[in-house]
């Protein structure tokens, strides 16, 4: 049976989408499509953590972001001591940005998801395992995100103290050099906007 | 190795047992029998999960009903493959334009069919669209969807029965009962072991239930 012309208009984003750092980002988005549920991959970048100079050391990129739900989403179907990086990423995010509705799918609940579609296979496959089809992605863009200058200012000062203590213990892969975004999707027009203010600034 | 299905044994705890759920759906129609008083309801269940439910629902309201029932594909079934969209598998077979519309739910965990449903529906020019489900698992939303009358909300658990299936069986339990994980990592199969009669196997786990 074919789609009803009555029935909510299509989304389709995998189809000439972006190259996922994971193969359960792939199917992720894959349901999105599926559900007609517009994405984003990984359109927004926040910064999360300053040096006592003012210099950027790390940065969030939450892996979707959903336009017409408000919501960021972040999968993670890591090794254990790779999630608690990450849970500590997020909690600076939260801090941060306060405002941003962001949800963190871990591997449960990711494998949740698979065996709600019968896919269970896929998720015992992930399970525990790095799974990344492209290398390391903590890498960020400079500056990006839906928020003004302004704002990231008063996030620095807030950061300045945490950095302080953390600094000496950050591990350098974790904390590249600042490196421009490379998987923008498409009508990412807060991300665009927020990169030419960057670029501006820079 | 396929292991065949034991109806009871596959069940590691009952969630909600069959008492809970008929006393919950009795205040649940009393509910919905109030807020719609002196007016007539479409009932829209979306099979095959909630046809139990539907079933029980809507003898207990007491305001006039129709019923119509809807099928929505899902992700990961055959039909993925071939356009690699929800489809509507079965339309609603009257005009819901100007009706007041309930629809009726087993479950809701990520809300993705429910969006879809919801927005389809609302393209039919109902008077009022609500929605009733008998479970909600919250911890896995994607879309916030307002649900107008739950029963229970749970944890995040495989559930089956009273509808609720895995590899579309189980749904003839009369309870709410937790699937034993050994079991959702081989495919169930049905051409062995004993027939059993459905019926909870033991004293139930009272499940947390909201009063929505």
């Amino acid at each position: 049976m074919d789609q009803r012309d009555d029935a909510p208009d299509a989304q389709r984003s995998t189809d000439a989408g972006p190259a996922f750092a994971h193969v359960s980002e792939a199917e992720f988005a894959r349901i999105l499509d599926y559900y007609q549920v517009r994405w984003e991959y990984e359109p927004h970048t926040f910064p999360i953590l300053w040096n006592m100079s003012g210099d950027l050391l790390e940065s969030f990129s939450p892996d979707f972001f959903l336009p017409e739900l408000d919501l960021y989403v972040e999968l993670t179907t890591l090794r254990q001591k790779l999630v608690r990086k990450k849970n500590r990423k997020l909690r600076r995010l939260r801090e941060l940005y306060p405002e941003l509705r962001i949800k963190l799918f871990y591997a449960r609940d990711f494998r949740a998801l698979m065996l709600k579609y019968g896919r269970l296979e896929l998720a015992e496959e992930l399970s525990g395992t790095a799974g990344h089809v492209t290398p390391s992605r903590s890498a960020a863009s400079m500056l990006a995100g839906p928020f003004g200058a302004d704002r990231i200012a008063a996030a620095a000062v807030q950061a300045d103290l945490a950095s302080a203590a953390l600094a000496p213990a950050l591990d350098p892969l974790e904390h590249p050099a600042p490196v421009h975004h490379r998987r923008r999707r498409r009508g990412a027009a807060r991300s665009a906007t927020a990169a030419e203010r960057a670029r501006a600034g820079a | 190795m396929k292991v065949p299905i034991d109806l009871q044994g596959d069940v590691a705890e009952v969630l909600v047992s069959e008492d809970q759920i008929q006393a919950k759906v009795l205040e649940l129609g009393a509910r919905i029998s109030a807020d719609y008083a002196g007016r007539q309801l479409t009932l829209v269940s979306v099979l095959k999960g909630s046809l139990p439910f539907m079933a029980d629902l809507m003898r207990s309201i007491t305001v006039p009903v129709r019923i119509d029932l809807m099928e929505v594909s899902s992700y990961g079934g055959s039909s993925t493959e071939s356009s690699g969209l929800v489809r509507i598998l079965k339309d609603l077979s009257a005009s819901i334009a100007d009706e007041h519309v309930l629809l009726v739910e087993d479950i809701i965990d990520t809300g993705l069919t429910l969006n879809y449903l919801v927005r389809y529906l609302r393209g039919k020019s109902p008077a009022s669209l609500r929605i009733c489900t008998l479970l909600d698992k919250p911890a896995r939303r994607l879309v916030e969807i307002p649900v107008d009358y739950t029963g229970f909300t749970i944890d995040d658990r495989f559930v089956v029965g009273y509808g609720l299936d895995f590899g579309e069986f189980y749904r003839n339990l009369r309870y709410v009962g937790v699937l034993r994980p050994e079991v959702y990592s081989t495919p169930p199969v049905a051409d062995a072991g004993p027939a059993v009669e459905p019926g909870p196997p033991g004293d139930p786990v009272a499940a947390a239930e909201t009063g929505a």
